[in-house]
């Protein structure tokens, strides 16, 4: 019964343990974190199961109440899918561990409504990727967007003001979503994915249609940062606390590159979105710009937070440069970097959250001498960076082969230079926090008998913190080393017929 | 910055408004939504809800999820609100 | 001209949605901001609910008594499409939802800073 339910289970479980949360807060307020950790480890039970279940069975239909569609909603799930359930249940998990010290640090009075909060956002980001009807994605979608801003409000200096900016481009983002909902149904009179996709192909010479997806991947490139609408992200992301932020970073432009995989994919078909129109075009040199801005900004930054931010805009342009070269290779580096983007986003900020918890303090010159302060950190610090660079066997260098090979196999060498140019400044950026934080340099001495004290008294992070950044290090290593099986079992199913 | 704002909203209206050259003309009643998922709904709400009134039977029984989601989004506004606007007053506090 | 003559309805909607949004991103102030975002959406609704209206006297989506308790065939020309109106009401409340929360968010500027003016917060934070 739980194998045939896990599908349903898995929004459920969360969205009920998040009602409950301000009940179980009121009665004891320290039963918030364990009581979240309870219902996440829920949620990624059943998506594990479900995962199982797509890996032996093929696709999940699951009749929300019974009604057929269209009349009724229905989950379609299949490999792509299930992929993402996993990996969102799995960060939102180790976030949940990680953030005990780092929110009774930042917000101590304000943790069982964050805790809510947290759920809801979790909740969001399920109902998007499970769900196989256009209209239920931009409610799941807007619970998501509305907790991720409340979130990031609550941060430091400055922050609200990066909240409402992130609200008003959101918004923007989330009403063209459904305006092209709203043209597509004109024509069609269906909403759901399945239905749409096989009445379209009559009406593709229809200007509606061109008009409602050009709609749909405006909404959807502001909603991932894609340039030029990128801009909401470095501020809303480094002024939130650090536990939004590791929550959020990872998650929020994967999602919107799932939903833009699915409509550009399943719901127009390839042949549309390649041949009929030139989007890949687009979305190629849109890419490669992304890249280039993302790594040139993030040489100027001081702030290490800031400087994390430009490097999420880059990878969303090797992901969408993936998709825009438009060959079964390059999508298949493309989706393979979604998962691990999700697991090196995630490490680098919970390094930064680690570092703000201890140091105080976001700037560069925080990991001075950091490497005798606390090695077990830099060490998972090391890994994740390694990744972001590309080197094998972590999972970074796998997935930005396969973009390689993929644009080599087009003759798109402009992107070839743009992979390689990003991870040469991802060198400089990472030896340079290296190189700080290894040796001892004078400017800490140059406070004398104070930075002495202040040096002996920090140690090494407490090991709620640390644990969730082993395991994701140690994941890191594990994707890059099983890289090929995980492809052969279910990215190449995920990768559309071209 | 308010000429580019113009510039980008004009843009986008006409582009929005070529789209409507290929709609189906208002209140056609042959047009494809009015043909294809509804006219389930006006002739079995009856005889699958019993209830007469079919916007709300498709809101609380066929799309039921929906509302759910949609209430979902309510109970995360009033506590983005709370999270947001509660005064660190101490009379919350004291009761840990 | 025959297709603005038959389509007006949804001129009007895409000028009143353009003046949202210039409000939205070209203005200052914070709430002429949010009240930009509440016309765009409401010209949202507004385009979605007409796509429902059927010309030749057709009537609210509610079953007459005769229709709901008699045994024969209902003529569906004669009420109005029912799932736009079900749409709308599911984005009335989230545009309402986000509202709610755009407006938390000013007051919580309001009482740090004493103004509402974009430019203004921006250089009390610098």
């Amino acid at each position: 019964m739980i194998v045939e339910q896990a599908p349903v289970l898995i929004v459920v479980i969360c969205l009920m343990s998040a009602v409950a949360t301000p009940l179980v807060g009121w009665l004891k307020r320290e039963l918030c974190y364990p009581w979240v950790i309870l219902a996440l480890l829920g949620s990624t039970l059943c998506s594990v199961v479900v995962l199982n279940t797509v890996m032996h069975e093929g696709v999940i239909h699951y009749r929300l109440g019974g009604w057929l569609p269209p009349w009724g909603i229905e989950y379609v799930i299949d490999h792509l899918n299930a992929m993402m359930l996993v990996l969102i249940t799995g960060s939102a998990l180790l976030v949940a561990i990680y953030s005990k010290r780092s929110l009774e640090a930042e917000l101590p009075d304000r943790t069982i409504f964050f805790y809510t909060l947290y759920l809801l956002q979790v909740t969001g980001f399920l109902g998007i990727v499970i769900t196989g009807d256009v209209f239920n994605l931009y409610v799941f979608l807007e619970i998501a967007s509305l907790a991720g801003y409340a979130l990031i409000a609550t941060g430091e200096d400055g922050a609200p003001l990066a909240a409402f900016r992130y609200l008003i481009l959101g918004t923007v983002g989330a009403c063209f979503y459904l305006l092209g909902v709203g043209y597509l149904y004109m024509v069609t009179g269906s909403l759901n994915l399945a239905e749409l996709a096989e009445i379209l192909p009559r009406l593709y010479g229809s200007k509606v249609i061109l008009v409602a997806f050009a709609f749909f991947m405006v909404g959807i490139a502001l909603k991932m940062a894609l340039f030029p609408l990128h801009l909401w992200l470095p501020d809303a992301y480094t002024k939130a606390p650090s536990v939004a932020g590791a929550l959020i970073a990872p998650l929020m432009t994967k999602v919107a590159v799932y939903i833009m995989l699915r409509v550009m994919f399943t719901l127009f078909r390839p042949y549309f979105s390649i041949e009929l129109l030139p989007v890949t075009k687009i979305l190629l040199y849109a890419g490669i710009i992304a890249i280039f801005m993302g790594a040139i900004m993030a040489l100027a930054q001081k702030n290490f937070k800031r400087m994390l931010c430009y490097i999420v805009i880059a990878e969303v342009g090797y992901m969408v440069g993936g998709v825009g070269v438009a060959n079964t290779v390059a999508i298949r580096g493309a989706i393979l970097h979604v998962m691990n983007d999700v697991v090196m986003t995630l490490g680098l900020f919970a390094v930064a959250g680690i570092i703000a918890y201890k140091m105080k303090n976001n700037e560069l010159t925080a990991f001075d001498a950091i490497f005798k302060k606390m090695p077990f950190t830099m060490a998972a610090f090391l890994v994740v960076a390694l990744s972001v660079i590309g080197v094998p066997p972590t999972c970074g260098f796998f997935s930005k082969w396969y973009l390689i090979q993929g644009s080599i196999m087009a003759g798109n060498w402009i992107f070839v230079g743009a992979l390689l140019f990003s991870s040469l400044v991802n060198v400089i950026l990472f030896f340079r926090i290296i190189e700080t934080g290894y040796y001892d340099f004078g400017a800490s001495g140059a406070g004398g008998a104070h930075s002495h004290d202040e040096r002996s008294v920090v140690s090494e992070a407490p090991l709620s913190m640390l644990i969730p950044t082993f395991v994701v290090a140690a994941a890191i290593l594990l994707i890059g080393l099983y890289n090929q099986s995980i492809i052969t079992t279910i990215i190449d199913f995920a990768v559309p017929k071209l | 910055m308010k000429t580019l704002s113009l510039i980008v909203s004009i843009i986008v209206g006409a582009f929005l408004m070529y789209g409507t050259i290929d709609m189906p003309a208002w209140g056609d009643p042959n047009s494809p939504a009015s043909t294809h998922v509804s006219p389930y709904y006006i002739t079995h709400t009856e005889i699958d809800t019993a209830t007469p009134n079919i916007v709300t039977s498709v809101l609380a029984d066929y799309r039921g999820y929906d509302t759910l989601g949609e209430t979902t989004v309510i109970f995360t506004a009033g506590m983005a609100c709370i999270l947001l606007l509660r005064r660190r007053g101490g009379r919350n506090e004291a009761r840990g | 001209m025959d297709f603005i003559i038959a389509k007006y309805n949804y001129w009007i909607y895409i000028t009143l949605m353009m003046i949202g949004f210039y409000a939205m991103i070209a203005k200052n102030n914070l709430i002429k901001k949010i009240i930009g975002m509440n016309i765009f959406q409401t010209a949202i609704i507004l385009f979605f609910v007409s796509i429902s209206y059927k010309r030749g006297g057709a009537t609210l989506p509610i079953l007459t008594d005769a229709d709901a308790h008699g045994g024969h065939v209902i003529d569906v020309a004669q009420y109005l499409n029912p799932l736009p109106h079900v749409l709308m009401l599911t984005a009335i409340v989230v545009s309402i939802a986000t509202l709610g929360v755009a407006l938390a968010i000013a007051i919580m500027m309001y009482r740090k800073y004493h103004t509402l003016e974009e430019d203004e917060i921006l250089k009390a934070i610098k």
